[in-house]
């Protein structure tokens, strides 16, 4: 009766397409397939659901910084695992009038919709593995579902292996833009917004926080008020550089001379010359932060709270998150190419404090805004006050 | 039929009756006496060309604010000196009842602290339109370019300020429907540069009474004999659902954050308006106004409305009341204004902890007093003056559970000392400093020194 109750609720908080009852296979009800096929890789054993778990809210399980693939599930990868939730509402990506680059999918932007984004993980060495389209396609026909594939795209789809290839990545986008599950606007705070839950007093001071540009400032780039009758994304889709500490855990960062550096490469070519952009990352989503297992462009990061502490002591307290040279001297953002250190964001709250100065969060102010956060976890369930992702995922997959 | 059409139709008569008449003289004489006529009628076309002219720009002038007294001084009752009466000066004749008026503006802004951010701004630059159909109806248009350049990536903007037409039901009272300014405040119908003291337009007028302020609707206006004019109306009001609190547009000027300028403008609530103004007195006007309504605009149940919002039934109501007194060359004026906004609790409970609240109230006040301490001839004068200001955009908020309310704005008070050198009554030049008790560089408060050319034509 509870979960009764939950939904009923959840169904009014924001409206939601509904699905088709037809039985005949579309678009969607493909993806849904594709997207748990483990088939599909060349280990026979990666899907998009292996990384993207959908009863984590679309996010990895375990607390890899990065991910391992290939056809021996040995090739590691680069960067950590976003989640794929409410990035139906992501867009193109562009300069802003003022310059600043917004939009885009992947960590760096570079593919412009979910299609193109889809094409990545089913050819890259270190996820799905297949040599070309052609692999791809061959292993579409191998399916069992291969005769709705047929049905919908077309009965000599498979005579050319691009097309076939491009029908699944347009499958995947079409389920992740229709199915509810990816966004179901179902949090505590989302229940907080339409009135129907108060947040607790540790919640609301953390809101507090996270809104006050004297305190987090974190609003800034992660806007907590609805825009054009959308709930809140908690995302301005803009890109920054935290000068978050390098990650040893990454294997590719045992070459000192390797850089993530976002927006200019290695992975994005096209802004390989735009200095002024090296080491920038897509801004996330909020929701469902606290149920991430790592956090940051190189997953750096595995709890949330020492994530926020960083945040607010990056500047104040280096020693506790850099390393220390000879002298002793904390070797600030040194993810970055030294000469482009220029290039963190040192001038918004909160980076904007020097060493002696009070953070801009105390410690029981953190515990306020990772309060606040965890009302940001979809599934939320009134009655019990617990809030799982999970709760939003169909119990068989469907689109 | 018209008095000039009859005094038309009189004069050709009496021309064809004279060149009858010339039949029975000779030719020469007869040439000669045409000739005359026609530079006569020539003569008589020019005049009754102007009296056309006058006449448009006098139904042009048909005030919604305070007439000027009939025997005022140079200076208007409501207005700066050198000015007209409810409108920019008459403006030029373009065609039969057309005329077309304007007025610009640029400003040089030095702040003596922050020498760095000094700005020139070619302000605005106005082309106004007024095409009498009839004696008793007439269109009325401003046209407005801001900042010089307008385009997706400047700063400029192109505006319609108001557009509406108008209907004299009687000598004395009419309606009028369209884009309209809001009687309310000395400045928002009188904001032409050589209407107003300073450089800049007073703030209290722009913080709090959003000048340039129009709705669109339908109001009727009127005066009687004894002196009191009147407007009453039926418009289009803000939108609480565009409020932005994380703008420090909302602080700068709340109402000024979410008018809709008729622009797609949300028009689910009604506002009403009405002001009073006796000009009985020649050089003395005091007079005030209220304007109410609903500015929530049923946003939750609206296309594209944020369906969680929950100030659909938040009410604005902005009051005035002011007074200017013109005794031979000088010139005073006070004003105070005071706006609330109902329901915002909730509203604000999603917005804790951002900066710009909506204010659960906002006020201000000010006093000026002026001199024509010099003139040259009949048309140029030297007018120093002084103005004292106060006003508070969030004087205070709705309050928050556990003490997470934002606490009231700090009072702004800013002191304006300048002259204006009228070099005609239509061409004007500027020069003030202005001192303020807080400064903020987001809103550009800070003491600073002025300099500004304005003209209207």
């Amino acid at each position: 009766m509870a979960v009764l109750t939950a939904s009923t609720i959840a169904a009014s908080l924001w409206s939601m397409p509904t699905h088709s009852v037809d039985e005949s296979p579309t678009p969607a009800s493909l993806g849904a397939k594709i997207f748990r096929d483990a088939s599909l890789s060349a280990s026979g054993q990666m899907s998009c659901a292996t990384c993207h778990v959908p009863e984590n809210a679309h996010a990895q399980v375990n607390d890899a910084s990065v991910q391992s693939g290939g056809a021996n599930l040995d090739v590691p990868g680069f960067r950590a695992v976003p989640s794929l939730r409410y990035l139906n509402f992501d867009i193109p990506f562009f300069f802003a009038n003022d310059g600043t680059p917004t939009g885009g999918f992947n960590r760096d932007g570079r593919a412009n919709d979910l299609v193109a984004q889809a094409e990545r993980p089913l050819t890259a060495a270190h996820e799905m593995a297949n040599s070309d389209a052609a692999t791809v396609a061959a292993k579409l026909a191998q399916t069992t579902y291969v005769g709705e594939f047929k049905q919908v795209f077309g009965a000599d789809v498979f005579n050319d292996p691009d097309l076939a290839m491009l029908a699944a990545e347009y499958a995947l986008s079409s389920y992740e833009l229709s199915s509810p599950q990816f966004r179901p606007f179902d949090s505590k705070f989302d229940y907080f917004l339409a009135g129907k839950v108060m947040l607790s007093e540790q919640e609301l001071r953390g809101y507090y926080f996270f809104n006050s540009q004297q305190k987090g400032g974190c609003a800034g780039c992660h806007p907590s008020t609805s825009v054009g009758g959308q709930p809140p994304l908690f995302t301005d889709y803009t890109y920054d550089n935290l000068g978050v500490p390098r990650n040893m855990d990454i294997p590719a960062n045992a070459d000192p001379a390797y850089f993530d550096m976002g927006l200019c490469g290695p992975e994005r070519t096209d802004l390989a010359n735009s200095i002024d952009l090296c080491g920038q990352f897509k801004v996330p989503t909020l929701r469902n932060v606290a149920t991430r297992k790592v956090i940051f462009h190189n997953g750096e990061f595995h709890d949330l709270r020492r994530a926020i502490e960083f945040y607010v002591q990056r500047d104040t307290n280096p020693e506790k998150w850099y390393p220390l040279d000879d002298n002793g001297v904390p070797q600030k953002f040194n993810d970055v190419p030294p000469l482009l250190t220029r290039n963190v964001n040192q001038s918004e709250v909160p980076y904007n404090r020097h060493p002696g100065e009070a953070p801009a969060l105390s410690e029981d102010e953190i515990d306020d805004v990772v309060a606040f956060l965890k009302t940001l976890t979809d599934g939320y369930d009134p009655a019990t006050g617990t809030a799982d992702p999970a709760r939003d995922v169909p119990t068989s997959p469907q689109p | 039929m018209s008095h000039l059409t009859i005094r038309r139709a009189s004069l050709a008569a009496a021309i064809l009756a004279l060149v009858s008449t010339g039949a029975h003289a000779d030719d020469a004489a007869l040439k000669t006496e045409v000739d005359a006529l026609k530079a006569e009628v020539a003569a008589l076309k020019a005049e009754v060309r102007e009296m056309r002219e006058y006449r448009a720009a006098q139904a042009t002038a048909t005030p919604t604010a305070p007439q000027p007294a009939p025997a005022a001084p140079t200076v208007a009752a409501n207005t700066g000196p050198g000015a007209g009466a409810g409108m920019p000066n008459p403006g030029v004749g373009v065609g039969e009842g057309t005329t077309l008026w304007g007025y610009g503006q640029i400003d040089y802004n030095h702040p003596t602290a922050h020498a760095a951010d000094a700005q020139a701004d070619l302000t605005r630059a106005v082309i106004g339109f007024n095409h009498a159909f009839d004696d008793s109806t007439r269109v009325y248009g401003e046209l407005e370019w801001e900042h010089a350049v307008a385009s997706s990536s400047d700063s400029g903007e192109v505006e319609v300020e108001q557009l509406y037409v108008e209907h004299a039901l009687a000598e004395n009272y009419g309606v009028r429907a369209g884009l309209m300014l809001i009687p309310l405040g000395l400045l928002n119908e009188h904001h032409e540069p050589t209407q107003y003291y300073g450089v800049e337009r007073n703030f209290v007028e722009q913080a709090i009474i959003p000048s340039t302020w129009r709705e669109g609707g339908v109001a009727g206006y009127g005066s009687t004999e004894f002196g009191l004019a009147w407007n009453l109306g039926i418009t289009t009001g803000p939108d609480l659902g565009n409020w932005d609190p994380s703008s420090d547009e909302g602080r700068g000027s709340p109402l000024g954050s979410i008018h809709q300028e008729l622009q797609l403008a949300h028009a689910h609530d009604p506002s009403f308006f009405g002001a009073l103004n006796y000009n009985g007195i020649p050089g003395f006007n005091v007079g005030g106004g209220v304007f109410t309504g609903k500015i929530g605009q049923a946003t939750s149940k609206s296309t594209g409305g944020d369906p969680n919002f929950p100030a659909d039934d938040s009410r604005l109501t902005l009051a005035e009341a002011h007074v200017r007194w013109q005794p031979g060359p000088f010139d005073f004026a006070a004003l105070y204004t005071r706006g609330t906004i109902s329901d915002t609790e909730k509203l604000n409970l999603s917005f804790l902890g951002q900066p710009t609240p909506v204010p659960k109230s906002f006020w201000g006040s000010y006093v000026q007093g002026a001199w024509r301490a010099l003139e040259w001839g009949q048309s140029s004068s030297l007018v120093p003056f002084a103005r004292f200001e106060r006003f508070n955009t969030g004087a205070s908020y709705a309050s928050q559970p556990f003490g997470l309310g934002t606490p009231a704005l700090p009072t702004e008070r800013v002191w304006t000392v300048g002259a204006n050198y009228y070099l005609n009554p239509n061409v004007v030049f500027k020069i003030d400093y202005q001192d303020f008790n807080h400064d903020d560089v987001a809103l550009s408060y800070g003491n600073r020194f002025d300099l500004g050319i304005g003209y209207q034509f």
